[in-house]
């Protein structure tokens, strides 16, 4: 079955011609709260840590396959550029991590507010639980990877 | 490829200033999007400078007072003006809400208003909502029981189980939540969105319905509920301050524990 | 309605609730959403383990390799990390594509192509590690 996209986009207009309606601007217009920059953020994550994988592939393939092989993958790692890489991994792999985390709680039925309508109510302004926890990755996702940072230069020779 | 950007004839141009009355002391700028079928044209933001002093405190009030005294085609949907009947529902300063329900005091600077994301525009700031309530009715939103109801009054239900529909009940059907999910902007036509998700999860929680098992069937598809990542702008956005994310969690929770 | 070329008409004419209802529902998509969760509880320790070992392995030869997979916990660790992290990388990349790739044939072609690279690149892992752990080969 064609899944229509344009349900509802042709209408007409007063005589009786078709015509096209727009469509009303999204994020053009939408701010940005905590949890939606942390959504898209998993999101991107993810999709960086992929390509971190098949980087992971090449080490691992590399220390199988020969010294030679693997010198090099040590010597690109142990590069400015290849640290700077290390460096973007590590820090997008623990916000996945521990935005990872709060998913999972989510999922366990933890963390999202009560059921009951909160009072007072006003778009964006009702305090709730997932607003702190939101902060809260943000904090310990960047004090982890101040840490891992430093551990990491430090071992860096 | 899902397109991130209006297409060609949805870009917003720049519309015509209605300044404020000579002597007005409370000026604020109210800056609002406009179509019109019959123009031929593309939307456009008009801007209207209103004097406080002889509005009402609520966005709503605004609106009313444009159309009444500047502005007579301004065109929007309203009713009951106290946050009940869901007309209202559009895009304020960034925020899904109620016109009714949003103080004009919350918002700094100009008021931008703009419909409800990613629809169907009708006119000005009128959504087509035919979409979003056909899904309503698809998850069949009505009593379904088999055993016949007892002869002398109504089918029972003790306190627990009434209070297990609190903040389900509620919900007014005005889309603010479905309109501000990023997954129904680009899956609207498979995915069901927050509203109608919540709705189904009012008829799964009901005690007195039978067909529990039915409706979590209907529900286990990956676009018409796993279309869902939790985003949670749902509920950072219900002007009832109501849980859709949560409730699609509970139905989430009871697929899966009817399956491990 | 009349057709006349490069303006809208209405080719579909099927009312809203068939639209909606589509092909119904396909009873399936729970077991690919508990699969991500589950994997994802597996590589919480497994992946703060993996970058405490990445750190220590800083400047490693060949040899330190071999002798980090010589012993059977780093071996069996980074064994179910590899599993796991390929698992879930392809329920991930699959509801990506999902979400944003619209042409039927062109998104099937996208899931078979993620799917296959998720099997084949944690297949050159695996091998890889079990080389430099149970039999120390290579020049």
């Amino acid at each position: 079955m064609k899944h229509d996209r344009d349900g509802l986009m042709v209408a007409c207009r007063s005589d009786g011609k078709l015509v096209r309606r727009p469509l009303s601007p999204h994020l053009q217009v939408y701010r940005w709260p905590v949890s939606m920059v942390l959504s898209i953020s998993h999101r991107i994550t993810g999709v960086a840590l992929s390509v971190g994988a098949l980087l992971m592939t090449w080490w691992l393939v590399a220390a199988a396959a020969s010294e030679s092989a693997f010198a090099t993958v040590q010597e690109f790692l142990g590069s400015s550029f290849g640290v700077l890489l290390l460096m973007g991994w590590a820090a997008a792999l623990l916000l996945h991590v521990f935005q990872g985390i709060r998913h999972l709680a989510w999922d366990a039925g933890w963390g999202f507010g009560t059921l009951a309508p909160q009072d007072p109510v006003g778009s964006g302004t009702a305090k709730r639980i997932y607003g702190v926890t939101g902060w809260g990755v943000v904090g310990i996702t960047a004090a982890a990877t101040l840490i891992v940072w430093i551990a990491g230069l430090a071992a860096w020779e | 490829m899902v397109a991130f950007s209006l297409p060609a004839n949805s870009r917003i141009k720049q519309g015509k200033t209605y300044p404020a009355p000579a002597g007005a002391k409370r000026v604020r700028t109210f800056r609002i999007y406009r179509w019109n079928p019959d123009d031929g044209a593309n939307p456009r933001m008009d801007t209207y400078e209103i004097d406080l002093d002889t509005c009402g405190p609520m966005v709503l009030d605004a609106l009313i007072k444009i159309k009444n005294d500047v502005d007579s085609t301004l065109t929007f949907r309203r009713s009951c003006r106290e946050g009940i009947c869901g007309s209202c529902s559009m895009n304020i300063d960034g925020g899904n809400t109620l016109a009714c329900l949003k103080p004009i005091e919350d918002i700094t600077g100009a008021v931008r208003i703009t419909p409800l994301p990613h629809m169907a525009v009708v006119k000005d700031l009128v959504p087509d909502l035919t979409q979003a309530f056909a899904q309503y009715r698809a998850i069949e939103p009505w009593l379904k029981a088999d055993t016949p109801p007892p002869p002398d009054g109504e089918r029972l239900q003790s306190r627990k189980e009434r209070a297990q529909i609190d903040g389900l009940w509620e919900c007014i059907l005005c889309f603010c939540c479905t309109a501000g999910c990023p997954s129904y902007w680009w899956n609207g036509e498979r995915y069901l969105g927050p509203a109608v998700l919540l709705q189904a999860y009012r008829w799964i929680a009901e005690s007195r319905d039978e067909a529990t098992g039915e409706r979590l069937d209907a529900l286990n598809d990956p676009f018409k509920l796993y279309r869902c990542h939790t985003i949670m702008n749902c509920t950072d956005t219900c002007p009832k301050g109501l849980n859709p994310a949560k409730a699609i969690g509970a139905i989430k929770q009871l697929i899966i524990d009817r399956q491990v | 309605m009349t057709k006349q070329s490069n303006s809208p008409q209405f080719d579909i004419l099927r009312s809203q609730l068939k639209r909606v209802r589509g092909l119904g529902s396909s009873h399936s998509g729970s077991q690919a959403w508990w699969a991500e969760r589950l994997t994802s509880i597996a590589l919480v320790p497994l992946t703060l383990w993996f970058i405490a070992s990445v750190i220590g392995l800083e400047g490693a030869t060949r040899a330190d390799m071999v002798a980090w997979l010589h012993a059977p916990v780093p071996l069996v660790l980074i064994l179910c990390l590899i599993v796991t992290t390929f698992w879930h990388m392809e329920l991930g990349l699959r509801v990506v594509i999902d979400d944003y790739v619209h042409n039927n044939a062109i998104r099937i072609a996208m899931l078979l192509f993620q799917r296959g690279l998720c099997i084949i690149a944690g297949l050159f892992c695996v091998i890889a590690v079990l080389r430099l752990g149970l039999w120390e080969g290579g020049s």
